[in-house]
């Protein structure tokens, strides 16, 4: 009963101190940050990241961004940026841009605009385009050129390689637009492109521009209406499925690739929660399809707390940090949410809004060491986000987790929890520390805090065999004492009176017996 | 013969599935005492099993603790079911009173009761691989109390098995129809407490102007 009070007051003072801390933080951040716990409820948490400046065109040096629509960070650390055409008021000046492919240094500093490109003597200009990417093997640029409906594949100087145009094929139907909006090359010169209309995947080509088919599509979620059209389908005449509408999956929005030729795709719907973000092999086969990223629901859970609005999550950009975090942007809430490898949710920051660290229409996001950048369309500028210590803890702690250091991860686990005691990860590292040195009562402390009733069931285990071993005479003592007591009585019952010779006897015969 | 106690009664007709409430009927052994403590011991091992087990096989939502689910689960529904199985025997000539049907059914459920407060305990001391020792515990206990609510329904009522299995199903049916009387006659009583609380309220604003 004591007990029970303790650890009343206990969690009463600690969600004081939680609150404090919060306020404090809340205070410089246009949001109040927050996680999930086991539950899936918004708790108070720690910012993992802060605003720390942001970047329009004029402090650039290219003037002013349009309407930018795509933000790339090559391997050489330079920032590619596509711009749209359109005519722009600066210092009271009607002044027009042409689409433009803004190429700036880490500090976005422009070091060269592209607005022209060369194909065998011919010149090309951009129209609207809405994605770049560089590949990272031979640093040659592929850009989206969405509403002349081609991908441009040049060098750096503007020398095109080749176009990659409407796929003139029977698998493509040719009523079908092809208006590219995003683009990546995997290392063998492979050519994907998100083209909005088509829902069956990224369309694929080869490096010479032929059409290959088509790549990653996401599954279908199972809602009732899904399976009662398909029940309809079982009994249905030819002419009547004719008519019915087909069930289709979502196209996934945007794309990246990671160092190992990993595709990773972001779905925008907020009607789905299957195939948000995907995991894509070369073979176009999802590895984020297993039990445990199965559970995972990438973005806020419903109700979205923290908000006045309760708009769903739509993700519209992903990028991949270098210790293989997945950074996803989220159009409606302007929030990010950034997941270790393994899906595990690291920190939520951003929101909407005017102020430094809010954006109106966040379109890209690209991250490099522990600074991330998020593009917004509307504002027409870059914001940069650099990582807190609270941040450089986690992922120190995370990084040692992932890869399987539990030992060398207790320290930081523990600097983690210093900062925020709701952080759950946190309990299941220590949890895992201890596990591996043997302390599984200490483990199973720790696991039970974090709820997690497997690991806790595993530490359990090995707590038993040790009480087990360790008590054994005690127990084998007492059970022997305990039936010795019963056969008295069973005795005393028969004979109404205690007898042990008899006893004994008895035993013997039974003895015996046995044999 | 058959000089029993009280609560000898209750471990002679536990232990004797098929003659144990014959033989209660005729000498009287049951008592409401008993009953209304075994009912109590229902609602205590119904919240022992939804807050008290072990960690490892079931963790409970411990933001909110709200009684109201628990004694639904155990007395309402106990209740409701006597009153059902009442209402429906009078209509099948059953010869049960309300006093016979509640001991027996209170008695009946004793096997569960302790295969539920067995199975608590036990969640503390297994593993997860280890479960199927609790399932079989629960399997076994389950099935005896459906056999001694059956033979105890055929010996209250003196029916032939099929008859009571029908009075069975016709009680279910019954509760579903007394527990969505009850939730319309709350909700309505809530209505008037709604209604009469505008009132006052409208009134105490009118009275301070």
């Amino acid at each position: 009963m004591i007990n029970w009070k303790k650890s009343i007051a206990a969690f009463s003072a600690a969600m004081l101190a939680v609150t404090a801390m919060t306020a404090s933080v809340s205070a410089l951040e246009a949001y109040d940050p927050y996680s999930y716990d086991r539950w899936k409820d918004a708790v108070p948490s720690q910012v993992g990241y802060v605003a720390a400046y942001n970047v329009d065109g004029r402090q650039m040096g290219c003037e002013k961004l349009v309407e930018p629509t795509d933000m790339f960070l090559a391997a050489d650390n330079l920032m590619y940026i596509t711009d749209k055409a359109g005519e722009v008021e600066i210092n009271g000046v009607k002044e027009k841009f042409p689409s433009r492919l803004i190429i700036t240094d880490l500090d976005f500093k422009v070091q060269r605009i592209m607005t022209e490109f060369n194909y065998n003597g011919q010149t090309l200009t951009l129209k609207n385009p809405s994605g770049v990417f560089v590949s990272e093997y031979d640093n040659t640029i592929y850009i989206a050129d969405t509403e002349n409906s081609r991908v441009i594949h040049c060098d750096q100087d503007g020398n095109v390689f080749s176009l990659y145009e409407k796929p003139n094929s029977e698998l493509y139907p040719a009523d079908l637009t092809y208006n590219p909006s995003k683009v990546v090359a995997d290392k063998a010169g492979n050519v994907y492109v998100v083209v909005k209309s088509v829902n069956k995947g990224a369309v694929m080509f080869n490096k010479a521009g032929e059409f290959l088919g088509f790549y990653g599509a996401n599954r279908v979620e199972a809602t009732a209406e899904v399976l009662s059209r398909y029940f309809w389908n079982l009994i249905s005449t030819d002419e009547q499925k004719a008519n019915t509408i087909k069930t289709t999956p979502i196209g996934f929005s945007n794309f990246d690739i990671d160092e190992d030729g990993f595709i990773y795709t972001v779905t925008e719907s907020t009607d789905t929660d299957t195939d948000i973000v995907k995991k894509l092999n070369p073979r176009g086969y999802n590895i984020f399809n297993n039990a445990n990223v199965n559970n995972v629901k990438f973005g806020d859970y419903p109700p979205a707390y923290y908000s006045i609005y309760t708009k769903e999550t739509s993700l519209v950009d992903i990028d991949i940090g270098e210790n293989g975090e997945l950074n996803c942007l989220d159009f409606n809430q302007g929030r990010i949410f950034q997941y270790d490898k393994e899906c595990n949710l690291m920190f939520i920051f951003g929101s909407t809004g005017e102020q430094l660290g809010s954006f109106k229409s966040p379109v890209a996001i690209e991250s490099y060491e522990d600074k991330i950048y998020v593009l917004d369309s509307r504002k027409s500028n870059v914001t940069v986000f650099t990582r807190t210590d609270f941040g450089d803890i986690v992922t120190t702690a995370t990084n040692y987790y992932n890869k399987g250091m539990y030992e060398e991860a207790l320290e930081p686990w523990k600097e983690v929890l210093k900062y925020d005691g709701n952080y759950r990860r946190a309990y299941i590292g220590i949890g895992n520390a201890l596990y591996n040195s043997g302390d599984y009562e200490g483990a199973m402390k720790y696991y039970k805090t974090a709820i997690a009733r497997d690991r806790y069931d595993r530490a359990y285990e090995g707590y038993r065999g040790d009480y087990l071993r360790e008590n054994f005479d005690t127990i084998m003592t007492v059970i022997i004492i305990v039936v010795i007591l019963l056969l008295i009585l069973s005795d005393r019952k028969k004979k109404g009176k205690l007898d042990f010779k008899r006893m004994f006897e008895n035993m013997k015969r039974e003895e015996v017996r046995l044999k | 013969m058959m000089d029993l106690t009280k609560g000898q009664w209750v471990k002679h007709v536990v232990t004797h599935p098929f003659e144990g409430f014959e033989d209660l009927r005729w000498k009287k052994g049951g008592s409401m005492k008993i009953s209304w403590f075994i009912v109590f011991l229902l609602f205590f091992s119904v919240l022992a099993y939804n807050r008290m087990y072990g960690f490892q096989y079931y963790s409970s939502y411990d933001k909110i603790f709200n009684l109201v689910p628990y004694i639904f689960q155990s007395i309402i529904i106990f209740l409701t079911w006597v009153v059902a199985n009442w209402s429906m025997c009078t209509l099948f000539d059953g010869e049960g009173t309300m006093k016979n049907i509640f001991i027996n059914t209170a008695y009946a459920l004793v096997p569960y009761i302790v295969g539920s407060l067995l199975c608590t305990f036990l969640s503390h001391s297994l593993i997860q691989d280890e479960y199927i020792f609790i399932q079989t515990i629960s399997i076994i206990t389950e099935c005896w109390t459906v056999i001694l609510l059956i033979s105890g329904q055929k010996a209250v009522h003196q029916f032939t098995f099929g008859k009571t299995l029908a009075l069975i199903a016709l009680t279910i049916v019954a509760m579903v129809a007394i527990l969505f009387l009850l939730v319309l006659v709350l909700t309505l009583f809530q209505q008037i407490a709604i209604f009469i609380m505008s009132i006052y309220t409208e009134l105490s604003y009118r009275i301070r102007v």
